[in-house]
């Protein structure tokens, strides 16, 4: 008698990769319908494929380093995000002239004080800025980091290793428009004299979303669970 | 208010006259409006791309992009008018995939006829 | 023929929601700094005004743009647009157990001009 007795409420086995799910199915009749009937081309959907993988947080680090050194980029930044996005090499209104359907093209620059600190969710979906920062992370979607960001945002930041004394004011930004938020951290000390370049390295994702403070000695997000996906994008 | 976590009516189908204005709202209250419930602390994850997730994507913003809805069209049938239950227990991409598949059929770009035979004939080339 | 909207066409050059730019019938009622309250309107089938912002008193902080409401662009009515404004308000007037040690915490989230009226 096998020992895998499923009775006994064990997960089944996960599918052999060649077996495709119904999501997959689903997708590819749809994205096939869709070009059949002429609503979007086959060449529309690669050239959007193109841009959602060329998106990344590298450009909104540029952006936050560069305000760091430079006062009056800074200013431009804080008065009008997709003009200053512009100088980091990221143009809103790529890549359909007009930009992205739904991220909308009114990037807002929240800038950290010494008595304030931002952070940013989307309570209603998962609104982000793309274009600038890439695609948001698995948990910033969650049901429960939309839940309780907004009204326990001290306990939430303390669990991403961020523990803020009462002299700092916490704000939160519910982003549920059309507008789209990155932070603009503290410079950290610690890094004197360093270069844009080295001061990019250290502003991660993490802190533009503003669970993260920048660290001289951090160049990466802190490490947490990947869960695997059973046909991952292939390159 | 969460409506998981309401008492079920005694019956399906109530009679109005048990609806107080508070029963009322909170049938009402739109499922993506999550902001303050309760819930407690999980493990915050990373999670790799799946290729059709990734495609589902980029097929929303082409449907966006080409004026066959707007992405405000796009999260009210997405995240609000699926309804609570679909909306907690079906995965993030999921949502985003039938809303596309959803707006064909409803702006009759395709039957579900169509969609029919086009699901079965995907599913036939896997077998 | 496959019926599309206009919407690249209004907006290419532009983004969105700088093509709603100036299509307000008047100008925004409200400027940064006033005081606010948000309404409890019919949120029937859709709004994007949270539920934990209804009644609260809060501040304008920022007046962003012009552009159709949510509950109009939902269904791709956009011939009206609205002035957007994101409120302030201090967490311990939306949540009843918030600290008072943070007493200066703060949310803030936007809204469209039908959602807010002036408070003296």
């Amino acid at each position: 008698m096998s020992d895998h007795d499923h009775s006994h409420g064990h997960r089944p086995p996960a599918p052999m990769v060649e077996e495709i799910s119904d999501f997959e199915i689903l997708e590819i009749a749809v994205r096939e319908l869709a070009i059949e009937k002429g609503l979007f081309s086959a060449d529309d959907h690669r050239r959007f494929t193109e841009f959602a993988e060329s998106i990344g947080p590298l450009p909104a680090a540029r952006l936050v380093a560069r305000a760091w050194l430079d006062p009056e980029f800074k200013k431009r930044a804080l008065e009008d995000g997709v003009k200053a996005s512009l100088e980091v090499g990221v143009n809103w209104l790529d890549p359909t002239g007009f930009g992205t359907p739904s991220d909308y093209t009114d990037l807002r620059v929240l800038e950290d004080t010494p008595t304030v600190k931002h952070v940013v969710v989307c309570t209603l979906c998962s609104c982000y800025p793309r274009p600038i920062l890439g695609h948001s992370p698995e948990w910033y979607r969650t049901p429960n980091y939309r839940r309780r960001v907004v009204r326990w945002p001290r306990q939430v930041l303390s669990e991403f290793g961020l523990q803020l004394p009462p002299e700092i004011d916490v704000r939160v930004e519910d982003s549920n428009q059309k507008c789209r938020f990155m932070v603009l951290p503290m410079r950290p000390a610690g890094t004197e004299g360093w270069t844009e370049d080295q001061l990019a390295e250290i502003v991660t994702r993490d802190c533009m979303i503003g669970v993260a403070l920048p660290h001289p000695d951090r160049k990466v997000d802190d490490k947490r669970p990947v869960h695997p996906a059973v046909n991952p994008v292939h390159h | 208010m969460n409506l998981r976590n309401k008492q079920n009516p005694p019956k399906d189908a109530p009679y109005p006259d048990i609806f107080d204005h508070k029963m009322f709202r909170d049938w009402m209250r739109t499922p993506h409006d999550v902001g303050g419930e309760d819930d407690v602390p999980m493990q915050f994850e990373e999670k790799q791309e799946e290729q059709w997730e990734l495609n589902t994507y980029v097929t929303c913003e082409c449907l966006a992009w080409r004026g066959i809805w707007n992405a405000e069209e796009r999260r009210r049938r997405q995240n609000v008018d699926i309804g609570n239950a679909m909306y907690l227990g079906l995965p993030y991409y999921g949502r985003w995939l039938l809303a596309a598949a959803r707006i064909m059929v409803d702006k009759q770009h395709v039957t579900l006829t169509e969609l029919m035979n086009k699901m079965e004939e995907v599913k036939k080339r896997h077998d | 023929m496959t019926k599309r909207s206009h919407h690249a066409e209004i907006a290419t050059g532009k983004g969105d929601p700088q093509c709603f730019s100036n299509t307000t019938s008047a100008p925004s009622k409200f400027k940064v700094g006033d005081k606010v309250r948000i309404k409890e309107l019919p949120d029937i089938f859709y709004t994007r005004t949270q539920v934990y912002t209804r009644g609260a008193v809060g501040e304008v902080a920022v007046v962003t743009h012009e552009s159709p409401a949510p509950e109009d662009e939902s269904w791709d009515n956009t011939d009206h647009s609205e002035w957007f404004y994101i409120v302030r308000f201090r967490q311990k007037d939306l949540w009843p157990e918030y600290p008072d040690c943070y007493a200066n915490d703060t949310l803030q989230t936007e809204f469209s001009e039908r959602w807010l009226e002036a408070v003296k």
